[in-house]
């Protein structure tokens, strides 16, 4: 068997073994049973490449992306102004989240997505002072109820042998699963083309 | 049965091992759903049977799920192995003995398994409760025999091919054994923590996508082409399907563990594989309803085929929930829910469970040479089944809804019990319908076996005509 690369869409068996399979695929019943040869249809073909683009764009790590510390640290900042002394806690907050907005913050889809109120930041506060007082990359921490604890992601290596915590948009996983659709679509690719050609159809479909 | 157990192979009548493991799967359906009733009694009346630890629900849950899974479930697949793999080989089965052999220890097997989790003997690891000794056992004196006997039978067939159904076979018995085995290993080995946790659905997805479901989707390659009498739709499209199970179905066990602190690049791999479930899925449903092509009379008047095409259908909602509850986005919100326990339901009480009941109706009538006793009865064990089935899976999929609900917003606890009230009344109606057609369906077979009308030779029993 040789791929073959002027004709790639031709069966890989040779003729006599293509003569052959015919012969057998046309005369050998198995328990009684007939089998065709035929073509997915072409909406079915859609509904196909469909799914699997679907299933990478519905799967994107950064629809699971959980609320990082970095994304309340103008929240923690406005908390102490001056403009906001004094008001209700629900004013209060209202004033901090449209001065954000606002200001044209990068992760603004992020915080519309994770909400919190006044007391919530209240006891987030003193951890992500502390935290940038360390100079850390607070993209790194999450906000699991109310603590800040270093994401569980592993991400890229960095030069100094520490690990990325900050979860991107593409990850590992993902290439991994790219490798298995090529793995896939090669393996099954193969596996057909050691039949006769696509258009050729045994000859007991008819009745 | 006992009198083969001693005698010698040549003596034993062709097609013991199937009738045996045939009558075996729908007892222990009659057994299963037995409990599976009792169980939402439990839920659905919380005083009901009160005082008795070993009846209580904890106990009784781990009972029906395994009941189930390894008594009817997989019985009917090994009858179902034990009848095919030789009729598509125009041959006999590899040993008659070792079949008779294998469905004796297969019953006593699990009859002790099931009895020490009833005493509360588990490993307390969901799927994977039976206790590890029990494990080996499953392992030794079930999957391997059933494997060695489907294997042998393949390798000395007197036809050149290798029918799609065989292709299942051979391939699904192989990999249960490496999915019992792999599975197992924290108890065998005492891994704990995040390994247990990762090994444990591990084990309990690939019971779904290497045994469950490629074993059902054969039986309907089998039934569909062999009853209806038109050719297989694709012989590339059953390679499409049979690949992409091979592949996308065995890697995204990790999107059963969203929530767990697994690596995030592994929970991004599963989910992508997750939805990719959906390749093999429409495959199939596309190669069995195109090989119904001007056939689809007999989807109302034949019995093996309406159970067929319905299970082949249930694919659909089955998968498209399947693919798309496991993303992030989704499993978020229905994680831990009744959601799960239903679709859990439409995988083993619908889609697997509609074809194997074909499986079991079509084989034991060829293998008794007798028609069936009533096709009366056998229309009412569909309906009850169906209508059951259905019952439940409406009735646990709002109640899963409102439990997802009632998480996010933290409705207290109770509250939630109480807005479920109605949904668990209406899961035990549905799931005592389907213990009631279960009841009916065995007097059916039973009666088939002593009273249904002899099939001549050289006929098969979808061409003769139902008398009742």
């Amino acid at each position: 068997m040789a791929w073959k690369f002027d004709n790639p869409l031709g069966t890989l068996t040779t003729d006599d073994q293509n003569a052959s399979a015919k012969k057998l695929w046309n005369e050998e019943t198995l328990g009684n049973i007939t089998e065709d040869n035929k073509r997915l249809p072409q909406p079915v073909v859609g509904l196909m490449v469909l799914t699997i683009i679907t299933a990478f764009m519905i799967t994107f790590p950064l629809w699971g992306k959980r609320p990082t510390a970095a994304i309340y640290a103008p929240y923690i900042e406005m908390m102490s102004s001056a403009e906001v002394q004094g008001k209700s806690d629900a004013e209060a907050m209202a004033y901090i989240t449209s001065q954000v907005k606002a200001s044209g913050f990068e992760w603004q889809s992020e915080l519309e997505r994770h909400p919190l109120e006044m007391d919530d930041l209240r006891m987030i506060r003193d951890q992500l002072i502390e935290l940038k007082q360390q100079g850390v990359d607070l993209r790194e921490y999450n906000v699991v109820g109310n603590r800040l604890i270093l994401a569980n992601f592993e991400g890229n290596i960095r030069p100094d042998g520490s690990v990325e915590r900050y979860q991107p948009w593409w990850d590992k996983g993902y290439t991994v699963a790219v490798f298995f659709i090529i793995f896939f679509t090669v393996g099954v690719g193969v596996a057909i083309k050691r039949l006769p050609e696509y258009s050729w159809q045994p000859t007991h479909g008819d009745h | 049965m006992f009198k083969y157990l001693f005698a010698k192979n040549e003596d034993i009548p062709a097609g013991s091992a199937a009738v045996f493991f045939g009558f075996s799967s729908i007892v222990w359906f009659v057994v299963g759903t037995a409990i599976g009733s009792f169980n939402a009694a439990k839920l659905a009346f919380p005083d009901f049977v009160m005082g008795s630890e070993i009846l209580s629900f904890g106990h009784m849950r781990q009972v029906h799920v395994l009941a189930v899974i390894l008594g009817w479930i997989s019985m009917a697949f090994a009858m179902a192995m034990m009848y095919i793999t030789p009729a598509l080989g125009n041959t006999k089965l590899w040993s008659e003995k070792l079949g008779v052999w294998n469905c004796f220890l297969w019953n006593v097997g699990l009859s002790l398994g099931l009895f020490l989790l009833w005493l509360g003997v588990t490993s307390g690891r969901e799927y994977s409760d039976l206790p590890w000794p029990i494990d080996i056992v499953v392992i030794v004196g079930v999957l391997v025999p059933l494997g060695i006997n489907v294997w042998m039978t393949i390798k000395t067939r007197r036809v050149q091919g290798i029918y799609t159904t065989n292709w299942f076979f051979g391939a699904a018995t192989f990999m249960v054994i490496i999915v019992f085995s792999v599975g197992n290993a924290p108890e065998f080995f005492q891994l704990t923590g995040l390994t247990e946790a990762y090994l444990t659905w591990w084990f309990a997805h690939n019971v779904l996508g290497l045994w469950i479901t490629p074993v059902a989707a054969a039986i309907a390659y089998y039934v569909v082409p062999k009853v209806t009498g038109n050719p297989l739709y694709s012989h590339r499209i059953g390679h499409l399907h049979f690949w992409s199970v091979v592949v996308f179905y065995s890697t995204p066990a990790a999107h059963h563990l969203m929530s767990a602190p697994l690596p995030e690049w592994l929970k991004s791999f599963a989910s992508v594989e997750g939805v990719l479930i959906l390749v093999p899925a429409i495959a199939f449903v596309s190669n069995l309803l195109l090989t119904m092509t001007g056939k689809w009379r007999m989807f109302v008047e034949n019995i093996e085929i309406k159970f067929t095409i319905t299970g082949v259908m249930m694919a659909i909602p089955l998968n498209m929930q399947g693919g798309f509850q496991q993303t992030r986005a989704i499993n978020w919100y229905v994680h831990g829910t009744g959601w799960m326990v239903a679709h859990a339901h439409l995988a083993l009480l619908g889609f697997s469970t509609f074809l194997e009941a074909a499986a079991v109706y079509y084989g034991l009538q060829t293998l008794l040479r007798r028609k069936l006793y009533s096709l009366g009865l056998a229309n009412f064990h569909f309906w009850m089944l169906l209508i059951g089935f259905t019952t439940y899976w409406v009735a646990m999929t709002i109640a899963g809804l409102i439990q997802g609900a009632g998480k996010i917003y933290e409705v207290p606890y109770i509250d939630v019990v109480i807005a479920e009230h109605p949904y668990m009344i209406a899961r035990w109606v549905g799931g005592t319908m389907v213990f009631l057609g279960n009841c009916v369906w065995l007097y059916n077979m039973w009666m088939t076996a002593r009273a249904g009308t002899v099939i001549p030779a050289g006929r098969l029993p979808h061409e003769l005509a139902y008398e009742r």
